[in-house]
């Protein structure tokens, strides 16, 4: 390699500076100005409370305190919870899933029509719009406390989460194949299955895989306000001052989403 | 036979891109249609097989029109005519029998597809296709193990299991090493004499389209500007083809020669 030594040798006196994020001053340091200022007025007129603070602290202490060491005794309680909030994670996981290839195909631009488009973006946007919390206080509302309520938050929180990233997988395929089945005269369903389906198998199974994981640790969450599972039983725990068998539930709970976690981790590595 | 005539492509309001083309292939001849990139010659095939929408004229296979069929009419014409890809465009996740099976697809029902449970006959026919062309051992195979000439082999044996009356080629060495181009060229060649099958290649390899195929059709802009054989495809029809543009990736200029055995390419 020869370089271009004149070019080299003398400093041409150029400077270069990365050219700013957003070019123009008055916005750059305008939006920066207002940051600031919105950011002061909202700490001093939210109501802190500096004396309640620091009465509370003590009372945190005394719960964590109680909390230790972690109780055990009424382990029957902790399993028949945990596996109720299994049971409702792994049916709403099931259906939910079964329910999302369906929508995923009509909220995709590529495979479906206009109409059939729109009508599965909004199915998709309805059940995405709602934190599964309220979801269960409404569900709670209407069909009970118990599992139920549970069950169908859950599946609702599956398909708004699973339907629109396998929608997305789908708009993404490599169209290609599905050229090479329109060419050998398959119709539009033996196309999905053949062109389509097997290109969102791996992330069709991760998908699975990292909601049962979400909907075990949301049934413990919609558990609280009445929709059964292991959430349930740790909002009477609290309720009863028993803080060392709360504790415990937590403990399990953490300890149920490392392993799903793992399990989940290794099965998408396999499929790949 | 195939017959078009007065065949039009306009994308929108662009000018078209076929401009009232007519061709007639007959027998089992090897047509390989050369032009350079964006004269129309994918927008041809795929007008045949109507992956794309001719805007007028008509296209007759064997006397049956196929411009404005529609639903499962098109379908019933689309088994008819094999297609090979540039990309090979395989499903890469399925074994290679199920490959070479989904073209069937036309034929079973969607409960078969689904299952994958295809007649016997069927099953048969995939198996000596596949020995015919040397990929029988690979079908339990996923199709993105294989080589690029393997999986083109795949791609040809499922065209083929349509039982095809005309079998399209869309640039199918150009993903290729030029031996194994060559070697995927002569399969194709003997294909068509074997099946009596007339088989119509996109190609920008011009010393290839001369070797390996009875006719060649050059296009440019959307027009024929040339239909002969091979030995009447001298400089002038070159020059015409592709003149004015830059030169075409191989060098058409050795008329008698294979492209030489290039070593940095055996991937």
């Amino acid at each position: 390699m020869k370089p271009d030594r004149t070019a080299l040798g003398a400093p041409s006196g150029r400077v270069w500076k990365k050219p700013p994020f957003i070019t123009n001053p008055w916005v750059r340091y305008g939006l920066l100005a207002i940051t600031l200022v919105y950011l002061f007025w909202a700490f001093s007129t939210l109501p802190f409370d500096w004396q309640r603070i620091s009465e509370g602290l003590p009372r945190a202490a005394k719960i964590f305190g109680g909390a230790f060491p972690p109780s055990f005794e009424r382990a029957g309680l902790l399993w028949t919870g945990f596996k109720e909030s299994f049971q409702i994670a792994f049916l709403a996981t099931t259906l939910g899933v079964l329910l999302s290839v369906p929508i995923a195909v009509m909220a995709a631009r590529n495979v479906a029509p206009l109409p059939v488009y729109l009508l599965g973006r909004t199915i998709i946007i309805v059940s995405r719009s709602f934190h599964p919390v309220i979801v269960a206080i409404l569900f709670v509302a209407a069909v009970g406390f118990g599992p139920v309520a549970g069950i169908l938050t859950l599946i609702l929180y599956s398909i708004g989460f699973v339907a629109k990233l396998l929608a997305e997988e789908i708009e993404e395929i490599d169209w290609g194949q599905v050229e090479a089945m329109r060419s050998v005269g398959a119709g539009y369903m033996k196309i999905l299955v053949y062109g389509v389906f097997p290109q969102i198998m791996p992330r069709q199974i991760g998908l699975s895989m990292y909601q049962l994981d979400s909907n075990l640790r949301a049934s413990a969450v919609v558990g609280i306000v009445g929709a059964g599972g292991i959430g349930g039983t740790l909002m009477n725990a609290f309720g009863r001052y028993d803080y060392d068998f709360a504790f415990a539930i937590l403990l399990m709970i953490i300890a149920i989403i490392l392993v799903s976690e793992g399990l989940s981790g290794w099965v998408r590595k396999k499929v790949w | 036979m195939l017959e078009i005539s007065n065949l039009v492509k306009r994308y929108g309001q662009n000018e078209p891109v076929l401009k009232g083309l007519d061709l007639r292939v007959e027998g089992s001849s090897v047509v390989s249609i050369v032009g350079a990139s964006g004269a129309g010659k994918s927008t041809l095939l795929r007008c045949i097989n109507r992956l794309v929408e001719p805007t007028s004229g008509s296209i007759k296979l064997n006397g049956h029109e196929l411009v404005n069929l529609r639903g499962s009419e098109l379908r019933h014409s689309r088994r008819r005519i094999g297609m090979v890809f540039q990309g090979f465009n395989l499903i890469d996740r399925l074994t290679v029998m199920e490959n070479v099976l989904s073209g069937r697809l036309g034929y079973v029902s969607f409960f078969q597809a689904l299952t994958r449970r295809f007649p016997q006959s069927d099953i048969d026919r995939a198996f000596s296709l596949m020995e015919r062309v040397g990929i029988a051992h690979y079908a339990d195979k996923r199709a993105d193990q294989l080589s690029g000439g393997e999986r083109q082999r795949v791609a040809v044996v499922r065209a083929l299991m349509q039982e095809p009356e005309i079998l399209l080629a869309d640039e199918p060495t150009a993903s290729l090493d030029p031996k194994t181009s060559q070697q995927i060229m002569s399969l194709l060649q003997s294909l068509a004499s074997e099946m009596s099958l007339p088989v119509l290649i996109n190609i920008h390899n011009v010393t290839q389209a001369r070797m390996y195929t009875d006719r060649i059709v050059g296009m440019r802009h959307g027009q024929m500007i040339f239909d002969g054989e091979p030995k009447d495809f001298n400089q002038d029809a070159l020059d015409a083809i592709y003149g004015g543009i830059e030169s075409p990736d191989d060098d058409g200029s050795v008329p008698e020669q294979s492209a030489p055995p290039a070593p940095e390419a055996t991937a």
